[in-house]
């Protein structure tokens, strides 16, 4: 069991002022995979290097299997931690980097063999293993960092964005074998990245920051779906969502958004939640994500079509199985991910439908969540 | 790109290193030449080159001298301020490096250390180590050395140093290291170069120093550059000894620095290569 606790955590830099981390507050439990992911300077990888001691908590607590490790070297964690450039050591082999941490916790040499091997086994490393750091490639060195990682059986596995340094085929391979090394090593794993898209598919919990504050814990799926906040819901989701500002229109139970001269009837429990919180004849903000938003001369998909709108096609991209077409509607720049079926070129008029299901509304101020 | 060079640049560079080469070459050859005559056949004009050569004179100085003495001590103080130096120095190095926030303000100082003119501090640290009764010790030619091959070291290192990812030390850390675990396992043998070219530098600074070593030893500490001097008689300049001294105590120097040539060439690169 490794499960890791954070209580109120903080982190302040003294000499600037800086508070890189505010009121951090999680429970994670054992063989979770968890994501910090946020905008280059969220503090996702300050809190990282908390937890593996590097960095000294200014205030809160912090828990690894219910002890208490704020004042803990980090050697004596027992954590493992893959680092954004590997950190391997140039003057060690790669069995001497693997074997590394095992010699410092006086492990039995044959002990140390057979564990090294059996990682350079996993990752496919068994031809490198009496090479030098600088003999390998990207994808061989991280392959190499991660064995350090693992041949420690450590209790938790701290990974500080180690895809990023890789071409983009690579890191589409790197993350499938993540996903299968959590699946087989059963370790609870904390990962950070800038890459929403190594967020959604690799957590199970993903944890979104942004100014050193969490906006939002929650599994992939309900972030995609549920964002809490308008931050969230821009941040999640690739292309990202997008947002108009609409003014909400109320008769008894029902609701609409004026959007320029279009009127777009909201569903009941939409409508329900808009008229509860007050916002009838208020300023919101409207979102949908690409994919809600359909070409009319394609085969529809949505479960609630309706406002038809029309606009003029700027840019076409073809991605093979699906088109992006990216136009501008309302003063704001609007993408829709369309079936390839489509006829639509640039220049040319185009029908689109909303699903109206999939609208989600914002406060305009606070821009918090009032319906998803 | 690799060029490919005419044969005529070719011998002009050759002659051009050939020229060079003699330039620097040529005195030595001429200090070992007289080294290896009687006084009167080094002091013969024009030179005669068809003189015998002999030993005579190595074994006079080593005979009729300290100078066994003289090279003993040299030895050991200049091994001893490189060592001293190169242990502290090199930690204070990497602790500054490391620490916490801004070390600009520790850099300056210690840049500033080096700019102290030595002979400013020659009465001083006579007059204290004579109050201290460490006048005539290896111990007080050693501190002296260590007042500019300290801060030397320091400064030196700290291109190195930088030069390490942070990130390796940490991972050392997570492996398992203590922070002295970290620096001897995982920094030290890759600043080794670094080390190798600042202690070589450390170790000249002490085996050539002239003016602290006059005004610090006597008889008993007495180190080569003084006793090689000490050669100028009122009898007149001991032309072939001296130069039989000066060519055993540049020997020593020859021979450390051809067995760490390829640290040394390493360690002065490093900065450029990265």
């Amino acid at each position: 069991m490794s499960s890791i606790t954070l209580k109120n955590i903080c982190k302040t830099y003294e000499d600037s002022g800086v508070k890189a981390v505010q009121d951090f507050n999680m429970e994670i439990e054992d063989k979770e995979f968890i994501i910090f992911v946020g905008p280059s300077g969220c503090g996702k990888s300050t809190t990282l290097r908390m937890i593996a001691g590097l960095e000294e908590i200014s205030s809160g607590e912090l828990y690894i299997d219910g002890e208490l490790m704020n004042e803990v070297e980090p050697k004596d964690r027992d954590i493992a931690m893959v680092f954004q450039n590997y950190a391997l050591y140039p003057h060690m082999t790669v069995f001497e980097n693997m074997a590394f941490g095992l010699k410092l916790h006086k492990i039995p040499k044959a002990e140390i063999k057979e564990k090294v091997e059996k990682a350079a086994k996993v990752l496919d490393l068994q031809d490198y293993l009496d090479r030098k750091p600088k003999a390998l490639s990207g994808g061989q060195r991280q392959r190499v960092a991660m064995g350090r990682a693992i041949v420690r059986n450590p209790k938790v596995f701290l990974m500080d964005e180690p895809l990023s340094n890789l071409d983009a085929k690579l890191r589409v391979q790197m993350r499938t074998e993540i996903a299968k090394l959590h699946n087989r090593l059963g370790t609870t794993m904390i990962y950070v990245t800038h890459d929403q898209t190594e967020a959604m598919t690799l957590g199970t919990r993903i944890v979104v920051m942004k100014d050193g504050i969490v906006q939002q814990i929650d599994t992939p799926h309900n972030l995609y779906a549920y964002p809490c906040n308008l931050f969230v819901a821009g941040f999640i989701g690739s292309p990202q969502m997008n947002f108009f500002t609409a003014t909400c229109q109320a008769e008894g139970d029902k609701a609409k958004l004026i959007l320029g001269d279009y009127e777009i009837e909201l569903p009941e429990a939409k409508a329900k939640a808009l008229i509860e919180g007050g916002y009838a004849g208020k300023e919101v903000t409207m979102g949908i994500r690409p994919e809600d938003l359909h070409a009319t001369d394609t085969q529809v998909l949505a479960t609630n079509p309706s406002c038809e709108m029309h606009a003029e096609v700027n840019v076409y991209e073809l991605l093979g199985s699906e088109v992006f077409l990216y136009f501008n509607f309302c003063g704001a720049n609007v993408i829709a991910r369309t079936e390839p079926d489509t006829k639509a070129q640039v220049g040319d008029n185009v029908g689109f439908v909303m699903d109206v299901d999939k609208i989600h509304v914002f406060d305009k101020d606070t821009e918090v969540t009032i319906t998803n | 790109m690799n060029q490919k060079l005419s044969t005529g640049k070719k011998i002009l560079i050759y002659i051009a290193l050939t020229i060079t080469c003699l330039f620097f070459l040529l005195p030595l050859f001429w200090i070992l030449r007289t080294s290896l005559v009687t006084k009167t056949q080094a002091y013969q004009m024009p030179p005669d080159l068809t003189a015998k050569l002999t030993f005579q004179n190595y074994i006079h100085i080593f005979q009729k001298g300290d100078y066994a003495r003289n090279f003993l001590n040299s030895a050991v103080v200049a091994l001893l301020a490189t060592g001293i130096s190169v242990a502290f120095g090199s930690m204070a190095s990497y602790w500054l490096t490391r620490k916490k926030g801004s070390s600009t303000k520790e850099r300056l100082i210690i840049l500033a250390i080096q700019m102290i003119p030595p002979i400013v501090l020659v009465v001083p640290f006579a007059s204290i180590m004579k109050k201290l009764f460490l006048d005539d010790t290896w111990v007080a030619l050693i501190l002296a050395y260590l007042s500019f091959t300290l801060p030397y070291v320091i400064w030196m290192l700290f291109s190195f140093f930088d030069g390490i990812p942070k990130e390796l030390d940490e991972a050392a850390q997570i492996d398992g290291c203590t922070k002295l675990q970290t620096y001897f396992r995982v920094v030290f043998p890759l600043v080794a170069p670094g080390l190798m070219a600042t202690a070589v530098y450390s170790f000249l600074v002490g085996w050539n120093e002239f003016m602290f070593a006059l005004v610090l030893t006597g008889n008993k500490t007495r180190t080569i550059p003084v006793a090689i001097a000490a050669l100028e008689t009122q009898a007149g300049i001991q032309i072939a000894e001296l130069c039989a001294a000066t060519i055993v105590a540049i020997l020593p120097v020859i021979l450390l620095s051809s067995f760490i040539k390829k640290y040394l060439i390493q360690g002065l690169t490093f900065g450029s290569i990265k």
